[in-house]
Parts: C-alpha cells; sequence; structure tokens
C-alpha cells in the first residue's frame, strides 16, 4: 500500500483507510500523520501494481482530524479531560458540548463537602467540637474536580479564582469553610452574570477578611481616623475596571499628551472607601470581634451595620452620586457602587481579556477582546454582564477555534503549571478504589507555586501584563504564566513529573485528623490508569503510544523531531517484563509532559 | 540546532575578578557609549575584589513611619496628633520605641521596640536610614508643587502593583520588565568568568528588580542543596541507572534546544536550556560549601539570608566578582492591625539583618556585602481605625560593611499634617529623596562608572540637572554619600 499526502498536510491526525488485501477482504489500518489543522488534505492509496485506484479530501469536518482539534480545545474549555472527552467533542462537536456543560453541575457544593469530611472528623474522634482545618479544603478541591463532570464550569471558577484573588495567605489560612463558601459563588455563578458575582464577593467575609474592610468603621474626624481603602482600590484596580480606560477592544485611551487616562485618582478611592463601611460578620450585631464565631461563620453573608455606616453622599465614577441617604442605608450605598463600576465601559473589556487570556491566548486581538466584550456589554437579549455568553463568545471565535491560529507565532499561552497537574491527572484517570480523593496539593505547591486559593497577594501567581525576557519582550507582548517559571519551577515541575508519573506517586494522601489509622484510607490511595498506554510500549508500536499521547495532552503539537527524540530515548530503556514496560510507558509521558511543544498551549 | 543564550557571552574573564575586557555582547544591545566606558572603571581594573548587594523587598507597603519615628518634644506630638491609635508610645513599660544614638542638630529618634538589633547595628555604625525615600520621576518641591499639573507623576500612584514595580524598575513613568539589578548586570556581567550562571540569584523566583536587558535571574529557594539542584537522578536500585538518567538528560535538553517560531516556545526553550547549564554549575559550587556556624532563627527571611551567605561564600566556583541577591519579606499590606503585626514582623526583620552580619563576618564578607530594604510605598500617617492605607515616601534601612552607619540620610519629614510634604488630610507624605539617587551611589559603589548611570537610572540626571536629561554627571556625584 502506498499512501500519498499532499504538500498542506500537517502533522499529527489520524487518517483511517480501508484498502483490499488480496483476499477481497476489507482492514482498517490507521496512520497518525498531523495536528488536526486538516483541511483539504488529500489522501490516495493505491494496489500493490502502484496504480493509484482511491483518493479521498479530508474536510476540515472530518470526524478523525476532529480529534486534535478537540483536544486542543478542551485544553482550552476545561482544567483537564480524557480520551472519552475528546471523542465526545469530535462525536457532538464544539457548540453542543458547551451546551450540555452550561447546564451541568457539580455533583456537590464545595460546603458540603467540606462539610462532610469535618462530620466524619467530628465521628471518628468522638469530638463535636473538632476542627475542621485548611487540609479540608484542599481535599475538598480535588474530590471535586476528580469527579464532578462540570469541566467548563471548573475551567471558568478557576479563572475567576485567579480574578476575584483571595488566598490562604491571609488571616483565615486554616478556615476551609471560607474558601469553599467563596469558591462556590465563582462555580455557581460561572454562567450566571458578573454582577451577581461582584455583589456576592462583596458581601462575602472571605473577602472582608481578605482585603480588611469587615469592621470597617465610618470616619472620625477628630481622631483622625478614615475608611479603609483597601478594598475600595482593588475592586477597581483588579476586580472591575483596572487602571486606564479603555476602549471596547481592550486598548488603553490617551490624552493629548500622550498619556494613559486614569480611571479614577485617590479622591474616587477615598469615596468609594466610604461605601464599604458598616459591614460585618452575618452572625454578630456589632463590631465587637474581629474573630469569626465558628468554622461556618463564613458562609454567612457579611451584613452591614447602618450606626457604622459612613454617612453623606458619596461621589462615584462619571458623575454618578450616590445621595444623602436618611436614614443611613449601607446596603442601598454599596448597590449604588457595586453598579456605578458594573456599568462602566471599562468592565466588559477588562474583564473579557483576562478571560480570554486564562482560557486561549496571552496577547488576544483586539479585534477578538471587541467581539467578546460586545456580548458581555448585551447578549443579544439586552442583558449586561451574562457569562454564559461571554464564554461561549471566548470558546467559540475563531481566533480560539482553528488551529490555524497556532501557526502564528505570536498565539498562544504557557499552561499554567497547576492546570498541567491537574490535566495529566484526568487525562489518565486518576482513581481511587473507594472514588474518594485526598489530595492535599502541598507538593506540586511546593515545585511550581501554584494551587487553588494560594497565591501570594490580591495580585495573584502572576500578573496580566508580565513580561518576560526574551523573544515575547523583544515582541512587545506578554506572557503572563511566565512569571512563576524560573529556574527553581522548571526543575520542580520536572521532578513533580518524575514523582507523578515514573514513580506513580499522582496525590498526597495524609490524615484527615491526627492518629487516623491508615487503613482506614488504603482505599484512597490514587493511581492512574494506563491500559490503553501499556500495550504500545514495545520498540515496534512506541510511535503509536506517542502519537496517542500527543493527541491526548498535547493537541497534536508534539513536532516530528520530539517524537522522535522520545522514541529513541525510550527505546535506550530495556522491556524485559511488564515493570519495564510500565516503567518506559511512563517515561515516555514524562517526557510528552516536559516538552516546549506541550507546555505552550496554542 | 542554534540558541540563542539569554545572558550568554563570548567573552572569557578570567578566574580573578579583574576582568573588564571586551564587550561586544554588549554592543548590540546597549548604545548608549558604555563600550567605552566598562574598560574605564580605575578602581576596579586589576582588583580581585568581591561585591554583592542584597535587596530585601518588604512586599506589601511597609508602614516606616513606626519603624523610625522622631523623639523630640514636638516632634513626637506631632507623630502622636497624627498617628492617633497607630502611635507608638514613648514612655510604656514594656516600650514601644528604642531610643537611637543620634542627634542631628537636636532631632532624635527611636526605632520600633521590636528592632532591638536593628538599634545596636545603628548604634555600631553597621546601618543607617534612608528617611523618605520614594519613587520620582522628578523632584517635586512640595505639596503645591506636585498640585501645579506641571509635574510628571509616577504612574499609579499609591497602588501595589505599581509603586512595587517602580521600586525595582526606577522608572515610574512606565511599566517595564527591566529592573535596577538586571540593568546593573547588563553593564557589569563581563566581570564575572562563567557564562552559564547569572549574576543575578533571587530566594523570590522571577522578579523586575533583577530582570536585565540581558540578564535573567537564577532562582533558588531556601532548601536549595546540592543534591536538589537540577532533575531527580533515577533511583539507584534501577539496574543501569546511571547511563538511563544521563539518556534522559540528554533528551531533556535536546527538547529545549530546538530553535522554535512560536516565541513563548521560544521563551520556554531558552529558560529551560539556561536552567540546565546554570544548573551544573551551581550543583557543583554548593558542593563546596562549608556549612556556617553562627546562628540563624528558623524564619523563612533568616533561612534566605543563610542561603545567601552560602551561595557567596562559594562565589570563586560560580565565577563571580559581583552578586545581586533577591528576597521577599512579604505581608506588610496592614489595611488592619498595623500594631499588631507589625510587633510580630519586624523582629523577623531585626533579627535577621543581625544574623546575616554574623555569618556575613564568619565568612569574612562583610566588607563587601551591602543589604538594604525597599518596599512598595509608606502608609498613611492617619489611621482607618486600627490599619494604614498606601501612601509614598517612607524609610527604608542599609546595612554593611561599606555604609557610613549611625545616620539618617535624606530628611525626616515633619509629620504634622499641616506639613507642605503632606499631599492629603490622611497623611500621605512627598519622598524628599528619590530611589534613583540611592540607586546610583549602589551602582558606583558596585563598580558601575558614572557613564553607566544613564543606561542604569534613565531619569537620574533629573535629580542633579536643572536643564534635565541628558546631562553628565557631576564629578565625585554622591547624592547621599552614605558609603564610608
Amino acid at each position: 500500500m502506498h499512501l500519498y499526502i499532499d504538500s498542506k498536510v500537517l502533522l499529527g491526525f489520524v487518517v483511517s483507510l480501508f484498502y483490499f488485501i488480496p483476499h477481497g477482504q476489507a482492514q482498517l489500518t490507521s496512520l497518525q500523520l498531523g495536528m488536526g489543522n486538516n483541511d483539504g488534505v488529500t489522501v490516495t492509496s493505491s494496489d500493490e501494481t502502484g496504480t493509484t485506484n482511491s483518493s479521498v479530501t479530508i474536510a476540515q469536518d472530518g470526524f478523525l482530524p476532529n480529534q486534535n482539534a478537540a483536544s486542543r480545545f478542551l485544553s482550552q474549555a476545561t482544567l483537564g479531560y480524557n480520551m472519552e472527552d475528546i471523542d465526545s467533542v469530535a462525536i457532538m462537536g464544539i457548540e453542543d458540548w458547551i451546551d450540555i456543560q452550561i447546564s451541568t453541575v457539580g455533583d456537590s457544593t464545595m460546603v458540603q463537602y467540606v462539610q462532610g469530611y469535618h462530620d466524619y472528623i467530628k465521628n471518628q474522634t468522638n469530638n463535636p467540637s473538632a476542627n475542621a482545618g485548611i487540609r479540608l479544603w484542599d481535599y475538598t478541591w480535588w474530590q471535586y474536580h476528580m469527579q464532578s463532570k462540570d469541566l467548563l464550569r471548573q475551567r471558568v471558577a478557576f479563572a475567576l479564582s485567579e480574578f476575584l484573588v483571595i488566598s490562604r495567605f491571609s488571616f483565615f489560612n486554616n478556615e476551609p469553610y471560607a474558601f469553599a463558601d467563596f469558591y462556590d459563588i465563582l462555580l455557581d455563578n460561572a454562567f450566571g452574570n458578573y454582577h451577581d458575582i461582584l455583589t456576592e464577593v462583596t458581601y462575602h467575609a472571605s473577602m472582608g477578611n481578605y482585603l480588611t474592610y469587615i469592621n470597617n468603621p465610618k470616619s472620625d474626624t477628630i481622631l483622625n481616623q478614615f475608611p479603609d481603602e483597601n478594598y475600595a482600590r482593588e475592586l477597581m484596580q483588579l476586580f472591575t475596571i483596572g487602571l486606564y480606560e479603555l476602549n471596547n477592544d481592550g486598548s488603553i485611551q490617551y490624552d493629548t499628551n500622550g498619556d494613559p487616562i486614569p480611571t479614577y485618582d485617590n479622591d474616587d478611592i477615598y469615596e468609594f472607601s466610604k461605601v464599604f463601611t458598616g459591614l460585618t460578620w452575618g452572625d454578630r450585631t456589632n463590631f465587637g470581634s474581629k474573630y469569626p464565631r465558628d468554622d461556618t461563620s463564613y458562609i454567612i453573608p457579611m451584613h452591614v451595620l447602618n450606626s457604622e455606616h459612613e454617612p453623606g453622599p458619596k461621589n462615584l465614577l462619571n458623575g454618578f452620586q450616590i445621595p444623602d441617604r436618611n436614614p443611613v442605608d449601607g446596603d442601598a450605598d454599596i448597590a449604588d457602587a457595586i453598579q456605578n463600576l458594573f456599568d462602566h465601559s471599562n468592565m466588559g473589556p477588562f474583564l473579557c481579556k483576562y478571560l480570554i487570556q486564562r482560557l486561549v491566548t496571552s496577547n488576544p486581538s483586539p479585534e477578538y477582546i471587541d467581539r467578546v466584550s460586545s456580548v458581555f456589554n448585551d447578549d443579544g437579549n439586552g442583558v449586561r454582564g451574562n457569562l454564559e455568553a461571554v464564554i461561549k463568545a471566548i470558546l467559540l471565535d475563531p481566533i480560539a477555534m482553528s488551529c490555524d491560529s497556532g501557526n502564528d507565532i505570536t498565539f498562544g499561552m504557557l499552561r499554567e503549571p497547576f492546570i498541567r497537574y491537574v490535566q495529566m491527572n484526568k487525562a489518565f484517570d486518576n482513581s481511587t478504589m473507594s472514588g474518594r480523593h485526598r489530595n492535599d496539593m502541598d507538593y506540586v505547591y511546593d515545585l511550581v507555586e501554584q494551587k487553588p486559593n494560594s497565591s501570594p497577594s490580591v495580585f495573584n501567581f502572576f500578573q496580566s501584563d508580565h513580561q518576560p525576557i526574551g523573544p515575547v519582550e523583544s515582541a512587545d507582548l506578554v506572557a503572563p504564566e511566565f512569571q512563576i517559571t524560573n529556574s527553581k519551577t522548571i526543575t520542580g515541575y520536572v521532578n513533580g513529573l518524575y514523582r507523578w508519573i515514573v514513580l506513580g506517586n499522582p496525590a498526597d494522601e495524609y490524615d484527615l485528623y491526627g492518629g487516623e489509622d491508615n487503613a482506614l484510607y488504603d482505599d484512597e490511595i490514587a493511581e492512574w490508569n494506563l491500559a490503553d498506554e501499556l500495550i504500545y510500549a514495545d520498540d515496534d508500536n512506541l510511535h503509536i503510544l506517542i502519537d496517542r499521547l500527543n493527541l491526548l495532552v498535547a493537541g497534536g503539537r508534539l513536532t516530528g523531531y520530539t517524537e522522535e527524540l522520545i522514541i529513541n530515548t525510550v527505546k535506550e530503556f530495556p522491556n524485559d517484563d511488564a515493570d519495564d514496560t510500565e516503567f518506559r510507558t511512563r517515561l515516555a509521558i514524562y517526557l510528552v509532559l516536559s516538552s516546549p511543544e506541550y507546555l505552550i498551549n496554542r | 540546532m542554534s540558541h540563542r543564550h539569554i545572558n550568554r557571552r563570548k567573552f572569557i574573564g578570567e578566574a580573578s575578578c579583574a576582568a573588564v575586557g571586551t564587550t561586544a555582547f554588549l554592543s548590540s544591545i546597549l548604545n548608549l557609549g558604555m563600550i567605552n566606558t566598562i574598560s574605564a572603571r580605575p578602581h576596579i581594573i586589576g582588583g580581585n575584589d568581591y561585591k554583592a548587594m542584597v535587596c530585601i523587598l518588604l512586599a506589601g507597603g511597609a508602614d516606616t513611619f513606626n519603624v523610625l519615628v522622631p523623639t523630640e518634644s514636638s516632634e513626637y506630638a506631632d507623630y502622636v496628633a497624627t498617628r492617633g491609635d497607630l502611635a507608638l508610645s514613648n514612655n510604656s513599660t514594656p516600650p514601644e520605641l528604642l531610643d537611637l544614638d543620634y542627634n542631628d542638630n537636636g532631632r532624635e529618634f527611636a526605632v520600633h521596640a521590636g528592632m532591638p538589633e536593628v538599634r545596636d547595628l545603628f548604634d555600631n555604625g553597621d546601618l543607617a536610614f534612608l528617611a523618605n525615600i520614594g519613587t520620582l520621576i522628578e523632584p517635586i518641591t512640595d505639596a503645591a508643587d506636585y498640585n501645579s499639573g506641571t509635574k510628571n507623576i509616577p504612574l499609579g500612584l499609591y497602588s501595589h502593583s505599581d509603586q512595587i514595580m517602580q521600586w525595582q524598575t526606577s522608572v515610574p513613568q512606565s511599566r517595564s520588565a527591566v529592573g535596577v539589578g538586571g540593568r546593573m548586570a547588563d553593564v557589569l556581567n563581563s566581570m564575572n568568568s562563567i557564562d552559564e550562571i547569572s549574576m543575578n540569584i533571587s530566594l523570590a523566583g522571577k522578579n523586575r528588580f533583577q530582570s536585565g536587558n540581558n540578564v535573567v535571574e537564577y532562582s533558588i529557594d531556601r532548601n536549595t542543596t546540592e543534591n536538589s539542584v537540577g532533575f531527580d537522578g533515577f533511583p539507584s536500585w534501577w539496574n543501569n541507572h546511571g547511563h538511563l538518567t544521563a539518556s534522559r538528560d540528554s533528551a531533556h535538553a535536546n527538547m529545549v534546544e530546538q530553535t522554535y517560531a512560536n516565541l513563548f516556545q521560544e521563551t520556554y526553550g531558552n529558560l529551560g536550556q539556561q536552567n540546565i547549564e546554570s544548573n551544573k554549575i551551581f550543583k557543583t559550587a554548593l558542593g563546596n560549601v562549608i556549612p556556617i556556624t553562627s546562628s540563624f532563627s528558623s524564619t523563612n527571611l533568616s533561612e534566605d539570608l543563610k542561603k545567601i551567605t552560602e551561595v557567596m561564600s562559594v562565589r570563586t566556583h560560580l565565577g563571580a566578582c559581583r552578586q545581586i541577591f533577591f528576597v521577599t519579606f512579604g505581608g506588610w499590606d496592614h489595611h488592619d492591625d498595623v500594631i499588631g503585626s507589625q510587633n510580630v514582623m519586624l523582629p523577623i526583620v531585626s533579627a535577621a539583618l543581625k544574623e546575616f552580619k554574623d555569618a556575613l563576618v564568619e565568612k569574612n564578607l562583610y566588607d563587601d556585602v551591602v543589604t538594604f530594604t525597599i518596599s512598595d510605598f509608606a502608609r498613611t500617617l492617619t489611621s482607618n481605625g486600627n490599619g494604614s492605607d498606601h501612601a509614598w515616601g517612607g524609610n527604608q534601612m542599609i546595612m554593611g560593611g561599606p555604609i557610613e552607619g549611625q545616620n539618617i540620610y535624606g530628611d525626616y519629614p515633619s509629620l504634622n499634617l499641616s506639613s507642605n510634604l503632606n499631599l492629603s488630610d490622611r497623611g500621605r507624605i512627598l519622598p524628599t529623596t528619590s530611589v534613583d539617587e540611592f540607586y546610583a551611589e549602589l551602582a558606583l559603589w558596585f563598580g558601575a562608572s558614572p557613564n553607566d548611570l544613564d543606561y542604569i537610572l534613565p531619569n537620574l540626571c533629573n535629580f542633579y540637572s536643572t536643564s534635565g536629561c541628558p546631562a553628565n554627571v557631576p564629578n565625585n556625584y554622591m547624592p547621599i554619600g552614605m558609603f564610608s
């Protein structure tokens, strides 16, 4: 059999074809060729005499080529996925898959998971007042993401958790309910309205503590005391409008001197700071204590003590003034302030550019941002802030969908290191005998400096405008994820791969309470299922294994050179018994996941 | 496979620290006349010296008007009136302030009582303060000047992300990926003799301060040891593990050495390749560490400084005549509970500085090292109930053998809210010394020539020339005079 491929072919997709063997019996063969960039590839086959006797041109919507496109799409839309997910997308198409995902919810809320663990501890220790502890939050996050099928929701919530930042490096660093309930806002509203998120976050005790406006009193000029400005500033700078007036396409507006036009000044911050006064714990009736009543105080929204709320008018942005309400009404003031920022023309482009950067590419074009921002401004039904519509606009944009975008040398993004970790666990079906998953993710955090809600400050693990020295900076582009990419974390990531993959320890399981019998969680030891990979670990089939990995985790982006390199390296290792086979397979995965072609998602 | 090294240069340095020779590697990048000036540094040519600087970033904006407090009676009265519930008492038991052995025409000062080691270091001439220093594009005389609308004001004033960046870049009019320490290393890199290891070593990951146009930091952490550097080797119980580890290493190296069209892949490849090469050198060097006998606390900051001492102690194995270290101690954004938080955090800084000094003395390095603090900004003088908010000018510390200690450089401002340096009723103080002036002196000590300064500090001439930039650096330029 001969196979001819026209010159447009790119590497990495699977071509299947039937050919006739002399007995007249049809037989399937498959050959891995390219990377989903498939339009107009012509495949011809010939009989044994060399005469071409059939020919087919593969179209963009061909089934098999779609697998790499599906994998690439899933890498934008999820934190991790497996071969079944790739097949689902390839069969049903991206739009239908998104629609199903929009209506998919988690098996349980985060708070319920924490509560379950907490109850278990209380039961096991016969101590109804046993402490919860931060590890419950880590286990909860991992349990949810290993178990629940709301893959798109998970990705959006994670992106939002890096925008509306709270961190365990804070006052509430040992309070799992504080993180679980906050994260539930992000999951619940991932396809809801951003206005609702802003309101719920503003009233959340975790944010109130993180940005120090819980128990924030009104001014006392005699004592030279003024409202805390922390939330007022970061709400504007980070959560809504950013520092400079933006056009709808995300570009900065300049004044006649060529200077960027600030969105607000310190007087505006002062005015907004008056709004966020008087808030206290939902289960307290005065400013008496900064401390929560108990573990679950964090799941009750804060409420306003009007006696502690700054009276008088407040001059907000774009000429809007909160009236001098009498009696004082803190809730009404807060609602006005959130509306004032939500309605600001920066809100759409500021948030949309951020979300595109987290999901698709570090340097989206103005046109791309403009298209998505316009959907934020009006979802087609006159609704502003509809995140379902925004997420669809981001993922269904031709720039995101087309594999051709990857040919633009400025397109793409470094995969976030923590997302890589989740991705490999999903790709190889991390499972436990019991279906319960413990993982405090400390190892991955130590190595790559990232895990959920663990950034060093409200400015996230990395900032949207970070420029690594080198080709990206020379082109005046940004690459946020490179801010946590250095000699320590590059090495750390590879050593993590070694532990998770080669040594086969993908998760960090620890006791839930002091003295827990290890036998109680023997059935929670995480393992990967490599059955579909192990069968290709022998020399003759290694290319199939690498092709499969290329599809499964790299969206077909490995070059032929790198594929050969990995194959040749693995071949140096013996394959004399089952242990060798297992090791070879794991080594292949380890090398694929450390290649620059995998690490840059494009 | 060709590959561009970010800090590679085709320049063969000698083992001594005398090497300042060809600078061809710089010529394509820098067009600022440095080529002629690098070899015109008479004070370093022929020497065999070592110099290092250690930048400690107190991230979050430390409230440094409670670190260094005026105690002369009228100034202290202003301090108490303005700071309200944030004021430290000068007559409590136990004390909240420790007097410094210092009197400048009647002006007297104390440090926070959590800093007895700093008090001792100051009194012994090891440490000095820089008063009311901050990020500036050009000098601004007072509040009226500030409000005149004719002065260039730093971008995003009072915001963390901007001011923490500007302390590292010293270019407050723009957002730049390149910092002061990086540009110093761009200029002085040729003094170090081993290509593969950066002059700039970070205990805090990637940072702007150490990023140059031609230099990228090498990141370690406080737990880094010879054994932890580089990729984990395959277990010894594996047959032939050495050979297999080598095969694995070769695969890694070959992958990152590829040339990529995609800019992100190429950037990652560059970093990956540089990482492999740096790790080899660093691993070998750390094998030569002789344990430090003087003690360090178990705080992150102390352990970071201990690790830095170890790295300095093997500098010859790193070919290093100049090194810039960067450490971060975060958590200073005290909108809430500034008193209680500083009571916990300032003793950590104070003890760490003393321990670092002792270790440097032990390793005979104390006269070669300058350590200084930076922070986003200082905080409002007034209270928000029990914390303080973002402001501007503040007070920083500088320590080391080369420093003329027991001094307060710059002008400590009046803390009366009627001061003409106060920019708002919250008590935000206009800085009177620019970070440019501080860094300029540091750079000159470090070996930069006066003609390098306009590359390292593009705004510097605004602070000595009435006509603005460009202008020649004055003879014997020493705007602060902090070096002995």
